[in-house]
């Protein structure tokens, strides 16, 4: 069981969106089409669990006064190590990140991992930490960039869904409906711990 | 110097593609400290600080350590056949530079405001974090700005985002005293809040500068 | 001052360490990001000079960099069918960069949008693609025009812009016009 809760862990209750308002920036603004938010989940998630596994190696090492500017050396590594590989093989997707690729460096999910978790557990607990973290934020895209693309586009992953006189409801695919959409999530969110509690 | 190019950049960076509001970046701090009106401030002209010279000192870094340009440091000291191009090197350098940058404005700050220091608490460090410094300096790279440009870009993207947060902090002021829905409480109303500020900026793309 | 020295020394190999390992990706990596940028160029070209032989294509440059493209039907290479040249504008958020292919004639045979950072579902719409179809449905218009003065249809032309992008259209269509014109400056006549 406790194999599992460390990665289970990640996606639900301590989700860094949904619970932990982490990551937002990336979050709010890749998420108007599905196959953006995972493509950069899925980039997140290994630059997460590299820079977590990297560091619970060497976290004896590290003298404690300089730690942060190390774990940002290796995250931005990592960071670079993606970014390079997405411009070599999926440069469409890589195209429509932009910016937000190497901005991963500075999503404070991977920061806040490596310094309340890499840095002071083993290395398997990290690399698993930080796949339950890293799957916790792909869903939490994947929940909002859906929600964004079917009312603001009319379609999912690029395919169409409703017919050809179907009126996207523009608002949900540009960053005030990004804002509006977590918004209301995050109250749904709350409102479900609310009653799981009462309960 | 083309002022109307630097004035389309500064109007563009605060109101046209606003960070907070249209480009989306700076989310994390500007969520946690719009809370009270003067921490909104403090914190705003904090992060124009850092904005401007991250932005300065990433472009004199970028053109004459990592650009493949004439200018290029490493081709002038070794006397290489071409200057090299070590661009991919630029987030590494970029965000150990803003990281030494603010622990810079770190010390300036505790030195000349303690209380200021004290009520921005762990969001003084976290501008490292900012996605905005670092977009910043990756969106000069990217629009292939000069040395002002940059400057004046970094400078009036913290003009905008010390607009954003003062806007919010406003508005979060009066809304303690409103009666908000339980689940709404917090962080769900101000996301919600910022949403309809962003809608009323979007009206600003239709700003035309001639 | 000793805890200095070591704090600097350690975050000098962390650094140097972390460099090393990008420069052998990057090694791996470059060619290959390379090689898309060259393919993404000829699909343009292709794409701006239906028709044409790519393998006869001309680049024409003056100080290193290129003026334009000079494109040959396949077979006769004593004339060239068109001309072809990289339109740059300011849009709304980005530099809107697009090929351009023109017949003789000054018009419009092909173009193709190469790079932009416009507002996602806005300005992007640039070069979307609809379901079902090959190429994106913006460029398409512009087929046939004449680059001198083509106009979205907010400033009187033929040209429908993008509900919402207005600028990100409006950029487009005048880079076509002055980079046509640079075009016409360089070649002397036409």
């Amino acid at each position: 069981m406790a194999f599992f809760s460390d990665i289970t862990r990640g996606i639900y209750e301590d989700n860094p969106v949904l619970k932990q308002a982490l990551g937002l920036c990336p979050t709010l603004a890749v998420s108007s089409s599905v196959s953006n938010g995972i493509g950069m989940g899925l980039a997140a998630t290994f630059v997460l669990v590299c820079s977590n596994v990297l560091i619970a190696m060497i976290r004896k090492m590290v003298p404690d006064k300089i730690r942060i500017p190390i774990y940002i050396v290796v995250i931005a590594t990592f960071v670079t190590i993606i970014d390079l590989a997405m411009a070599g093989f999926v440069p469409d997707l890589y195209k429509r990140l932009g910016i937000f690729v190497p901005l991963i460096v500075v999503n404070c999910i991977i920061l806040g991992r490596a310094e309340a978790f890499a840095g002071k557990n083993t290395v398997w607990a990290s690399f698993k930490d930080g796949i339950g973290m890293g799957l916790g934020f792909t869903f939490a895209l994947l929940v909002i960039s859906t929600i964004r693309e079917i009312i603001g586009n009319g379609t999912f992953l690029g395919i169409p869904l409703f017919g050809a006189g179907f009126e996207p409801v523009m608002f949900f695919a540009l960053a005030p409906g990004a804002f509006v959409t977590i918004g209301f999530i995050l109250a749904f969110v709350a409102w479900l711990d609310h009653h799981k509690g009462a309960k | 110097m083309d002022f109307r190019m630097l004035l389309i950049i500064a109007i563009g960076a605060i109101f046209i593609n606003n960070f907070i509001f249209s480009r989306i970046l700076g989310t994390c701090p500007y969520v946690g400290v719009s809370g009270q009106l003067d921490s909104a401030i403090g914190m705003g002209v904090a992060v124009t600080f850092v904005l401007t010279m991250a932005s300065a000192v990433a472009y004199v870094v970028y053109t004459w350590l990592l650009a493949p340009t004439e200018a290029n440091l490493f081709y002038h000291l070794f006397g290489l056949a071409k200057p090299p191009d070590l661009t991919f090197l630029k987030t590494i350098v970029f965000i150990l530079v803003i990281a030494a940058l603010v622990q810079f404005v770190e010390m300036v700050v505790q030195k000349t405001s303690p209380s200021l220091y004290k009520s921005l608490g762990i969001y003084l460090p976290l501008i490292t974090t900012n996605c905005a410094v670092l977009g910043v300096t990756l969106i000069n790279v990217n629009e292939k700005y000069d040395f002002v440009e940059c400057s004046v870009h970094g400078f009036a993207a913290g003009i905008g985002f010390t607009l954003a947060l003062v806007l919010m902090a406003g508005i979060r002021e009066k809304l303690q005293l409103a009666d908000v829905p339980k689940a709404m409480r917090g962080l769900p109303i101000t996301f919600i809040m910022a949403g309809l500020i962003a809608l009323a900026f979007l009206g600003f793309s239709g700003l035309k500068i001639n | 001052m000793k805890e200095i020295v070591r704090f600097g020394i350690i975050l000098m190999i962390v650094s140097i360490v972390a460099a090393t390992a990008l420069a052998a990706v990057y090694g791996v990596t470059n060619p290959r990001i390379l090689a898309q940028k060259e393919a993404q160029l000829q699909a343009a070209l292709a794409a701006a000079l239906p028709g044409s032989d790519p393998a006869s294509l001309k680049t024409v440059r003056e100080n290193g960099e290129v003026l334009y493209y000079a494109a040959f039907a396949p077979g006769d290479t004593s004339k060239p069918m068109g001309y072809a040249f990289l339109a740059r504008g300011a849009g709304y958020s980005s530099t809107i960069e697009t090929i351009v292919g023109v017949d003789t004639l000054g018009h419009i045979l092909g173009m193709k949008v190469l790079y932009q950072s416009e507002t996602p579902g806005l300005g992007t719409k640039l070069q979307e693609v609809k379901y079902g179809d090959k190429e994106p449905w913006f460029p398409r218009q512009y087929l046939g025009k004449p680059a001198a003065n083509v106009a979205v249809d907010k400033d009187g032309g033929e040209i429908r812009s993008i509900t919402g992008a207005t600028i990100s259209s409006r950029a487009v269509t005048r880079a076509v016009n002055e980079g046509f014109a640079r075009l016409r400056t360089k070649l002397g006549t036409n």
